[in-house]
């Protein structure tokens, strides 16, 4: 990765932190308020497979903690092992396919909320299971769902061909997203 | 993949035991003050785009509310609304500055700038920090009782943990002087708190209130009230009364609040 694709990657990752923390932050639906950061390992897993998601995914999740009062590190775990897995289950499929991407979000985002309060309470904070999951987990899928296809054209622009090498399907995808 | 696991795995342990806490709270502190200032400017931008977009959402509630509100222009503008609200706030500040049970302790007075970043815990932003004299665990009061507890702070914010949070556990004292001890544990935002090392059968009654019991290394000056009882029983066979309070202070509409410059070694 050379440094101006580290700009690029660094530039929609910044993007995407600001609108977090301003609008999002803001807009509650229901006391719940949307995490469109969940977004980018989803996205980055689509788009450059199971190693780049995986690492975009620790990346961001670093960055999310930094906000967060949670435990530092798990959503950097979290994210990590919800980017391989995006990549993975996504690395056969038609990545041009328009449903792929809103899919995807919705069951990636719902089961990264399921899989942070489970290991939130492994790390011994039990009420995090204890909060509004349900309407935390359809919140926040609905809404990465909706707006999956936007982060998908702004993460083919932050992530650069040279950043999806190896990927059997990576070319048509990231320029479908494109 | 496995390294990225076994990173993330390794700062999870290193911050929960102590050895990396230090560093992660460091780094939280300067990447809130960083980021403040764009923070700070994209919301005077944006702002009103998050409010079109919120009350998009709350449509419904919000034509119902609006048709409200302009019922009660009229009346609002005879009673000049502008000033009478500057004036409860003031008068809700001037309550904050003199509230008896903190004595002679400074305390730093505090706007509620959010609440909360995470969906996983009951916190508040306050618009105070460091430059205010403001530093970790320090106790925060609202209007009524006890908030909470500053947990990260930076130069001109803070964050608290309520004590609704499932990570807070207040010690505190109750019934006649000198008072037997007990700990009140969060378990959630908007649930109610309870209580822990309650003997069986102790007589409590509804709206007993229980303050912060000041022990030696305890976290909270003595004698801030903190929750009143709302229900107790003592199930069969049971060496504990269960037992469950409300807190004083209004959690769910926290204006202002009081940050109190005292640590357990002050």
């Amino acid at each position: 990765m050379t440094p101006r694709d580290a700009a690029r990657l660094t530039l929609v990752v910044f993007g995407f932190v600001v609108v977090q923390q301003t609008v999002m932050l803001d807009l509650r639906i229901g006391g719940v308020h949307p995490d469109i950061l969940v977004l980018l390992p989803i996205v980055a897993g689509i788009i450059g497979g199971p190693a780049r998601g995986a690492t975009i995914g620790f990346g961001t999740g670093l960055v999310a903690d930094l906000f967060l009062p949670t435990p530092f590190g798990l959503s950097a775990l979290v994210a990590c092992l919800l980017g391989f897995a995006v990549g993975l289950a996504t690395v056969a499929l038609d990545r041009t396919a328009w449903w792929l991407a809103p899919v995807v979000a919705l069951g990636g985002s719902a089961l990264y909320e399921i899989t942070y309060a489970a290991l939130g309470a492994v790390l011994g904070q039990p009420q995090m299971l204890h909060v509004a999951l349900v309407r935390i987990v359809v919140v926040v899928s609905v809404t990465n769902a909706v707006l999956a296809w936007p982060a998908m054209k702004v993460m083919a622009w932050g992530m650069t061909r040279s950043s999806t090498e190896g990927m059997p399907t990576s070319d048509a995808g990231v320029g479908a997203a494109r | 993949m496995l390294i990225l696991i076994l990173a993330a795995v390794t700062i999870i342990t290193l911050d929960a035991r102590g050895g990396l806490h230090v560093v992660t709270s460091g780094v939280r502190s300067a990447a809130s003050d960083a980021f403040a200032p764009v923070r700070s400017g994209v919301n005077a931008v944006v702002e009103p785009i998050g409010s079109f977009l919120a009350g998009s959402v709350h449509y419904g509630a919000v034509r119902e509310q609006n048709q409200k509100l302009q019922a009660e222009i009229d009346q609002l503008r005879m009673e000049q609304a502008a000033q009478a609200g500057q004036a409860q706030a003031l008068k809700q500040l001037s309550a904050l500055l003199h509230l008896p049970y903190l004595g002679n302790l400074q305390t730093v007075p505090a706007e509620v700038t959010d609440f909360g970043t995470s969906d996983f815990a009951a916190t508040i932003d306050i618009d105070v920090g460091r430059a205010d004299g403001v530093q970790l665990n320090m106790p925060v009061i609202g209007l009524g009782g006890l908030v909470g507890q500053v947990v990260i702070v930076s130069h001109h914010t803070a964050t608290v943990r309520l004590i609704t949070d499932g990570q807070s556990a207040v010690g505190v004292r109750y019934g006649p002087p000198p008072g037997s001890l007990a700990v009140l544990n969060g378990a959630g935002s908007g649930k109610p708190l309870s209580a822990d090392l309650i003997p069986a059968d102790t007589p409590l009654t509804d709206g007993e209130i229980f303050t912060t019991s000041g022990l030696q290394g305890a976290l909270f000056p003595p004698g801030i009230p903190v929750a009143r009882v709302t229900g107790s029983h003592t199930g069969s066979s049971a060496s504990q009364e269960s037992v469950t309070l409300q807190p004083l202070a209004d959690l769910a509409h926290l204006r202002y609040v009081t940050v109190v410059l005292w640590g357990p070694s002050a």
